[in-house]
């Protein structure tokens, strides 16, 4: 069950984002890149007005959504743990930490972080609702504190969220989005396995 | 009078009577490889963990009423738990563990707090609303809570603490850290940090130390201050943006620009010569720089 003002607060985040443009043109000079590469790998077969933009065609499409899909996947997984049936967590050696990579870049537009986000709702619904389920393992007094704090953090992320829809080229603003989203994910999904003995 | 004494005996005798019926001692040991595993689960009361030189585990304290004290396994790995007759409410257990320095450690409860000192292994330490203490030179560790503390003293070379309401403090050196709490405030004082990563939302975030040369290290708040103390003389390349807070540089003459989309303040600079990045995102909650004395 969501608590009716996370419902609230998700219902005028969702009108925040039926405000956004539904189409955002990609910058100029990475069309200019594509076709010039298009050029390159078919000699002698310009890119004609009539020509299917690229990322129309069929394959293409097939290809994204099949991509989309697997990183998806790999991002549920990944939150919800691979082990998520095992009952007790494994012991991981120094060895086996994962190091720190260096960062990845994050997205960098409005609307590659629109799609990241859906993702990140998803995700987060799917830990809360599994969190929900499992909420007699916990105390009272801790999952006050736990909804405190998913309070708090969802409050962070609506007021950076109106902030990039007034700002939709603000990097900084995604980017602390992004970390915000992913305090979230992480605190639902340790909750979740704090709760399993 | 004599009547007195003999009410107080009385009294005394039975609460005495009682003590030794709610409370049972433990006394265990175990053979286990020097790099062995050590698994510890017990909800409540207290785990106290202590390195030592000698390929054993042993195990002494208290257990409440009605619960009983499990330990098994091999030379390569035990575990221990605490089983109690009602999880929901479980009855106070203290353990003091002594097991091989080297010892790959988990541990899990959920009001009881840990500490663990001297081990030099990997350490897996979760708890719900308990505080968690670390103290020496494990290789890694792996630190959770929802709303207890976390505290970090020593210099393991890998650390992740995260906590929701609760307060994480390090003190010492480490190349690789993270640490994390939503409205408890971060306390960091320490050198060699190469790759590291200190945020909150609304809690403050307070840095003393310096940066290894080379690194990346992140500082991300929502509506926390951050406060970053170094040495005169230290070097950072600063890329620092806050949205709508404001920045106070203390460590060069370098005055914040208004952000590059109209708002907010931009502070791009390097002290001491540079050489390590040091990003710091703050939505609203102010930055400062300063030379720690």
């Amino acid at each position: 069950m969501i608590d009716p003002t996370e419902e609230e607060k998700f219902a005028e985040l969702n009108a925040l984002v039926r405000q956004l443009p539904r189409e955002i043109d990609p910058p100029a000079d990475a069309w200019m890149s594509i076709r010039s590469e298009i050029d390159k790998t078919r000699p002698g077969e310009s890119y004609t007005g009539t020509r299917r933009a690229i990322w129309q065609r069929p394959m293409f499409l097939a290809a994204a959504a099949v991509a989309l899909v697997a990183v998806s996947s790999i991002m549920t997984a990944a939150v919800l743990g691979w082990d998520a049936g095992i009952t007790r967590p494994r012991i991981v050696t120094a060895s086996q930490r994962p190091q720190s990579k260096p960062q990845e870049p994050g997205p960098a537009t409005l609307a590659e972080f629109a799609s990241v986000e859906n993702d990140y709702i998803s995700t987060a619904n799917q830990l809360s609702a599994v969190l929900e389920s499992e909420s007699n393992t916990l105390s009272p007094e801790t999952v006050a504190k736990l909804k405190e704090s998913l309070r708090i953090i969802d409050a962070a992320i609506i007021e950076a969220r109106r902030a990039l829809a007034a700002d939709p080229g603000n990097r900084a603003l995604i980017d602390m989005l992004n970390t915000s989203y992913n305090q979230k994910l992480d605190l639902l999904r340790r909750t979740t396995e704090m709760g399993r003995s | 009078m004599l009547k007195r004494v003999v009410a107080l005996a009385a009294l005394m005798a039975t609460v005495l009577s009682t003590s030794a019926h709610t409370q049972t001692k433990v006394n265990r040991g175990i053979r286990l490889d020097a790099n062995g595993a050590v698994r510890i689960y017990n909800l409540g009361g207290s785990v106290k963990v202590v390195g030592w030189n000698r390929d054993s585990v042993a195990v002494r304290g208290s257990i409440g009423k009605g619960a009983t004290f499990h330990m098994g396994g091999g030379h390569a790995g035990m575990k221990m738990f605490v089983e109690d007759a009602d999880e929901r409410n479980p009855a106070a257990a203290n353990l003091e563990v002594f097991v091989p320095v080297m010892t790959k450690l988990w541990v899990k409860t959920a009001t009881a707090g840990i500490d663990v000192s001297g081990v030099n292994g990997s350490l897996d330490l979760y708890v719900v609303s308990g505080d968690v203490r670390v103290t020496g030179s494990p290789a890694d560790v792996n630190a959770e809570a929802i709303d207890g503390t976390i505290h970090i003293s020593g210099s393991p070379s890998w650390v992740r603490a995260k906590s929701a309401s609760g307060d994480v403090t390090f003190d010492g050196k480490s190349s690789d850290v993270t640490m994390s709490t939503v409205s408890g405030k971060v306390t960091v004082k320490g050198s060699a940090f190469e790759k590291a990563k200190f945020e909150s939302v609304t809690g403050n975030i307070t840095f003393n130390g310096t940066f290894e040369r080379g690194g990346l290290i992140n500082f991300d708040t929502h509506s926390g201050t951050i406060d970053i103390g170094m040495p005169a003389g230290s070097s950072a390349d600063f890329d620092i943006v806050s949205i709508s807070g404001g920045i106070a540089n203390g460590l060069t003459g370098k005055r914040p620009s208004v952000g590059r989309y109209g708002r907010g303040a931009e502070l791009g600079m390097s002290a001491g010569g540079g050489g390590t990045r040091v990003v710091v995102r703050s939505f609203k909650g102010a930055i400062s720089l300063r030379v720690a004395k």
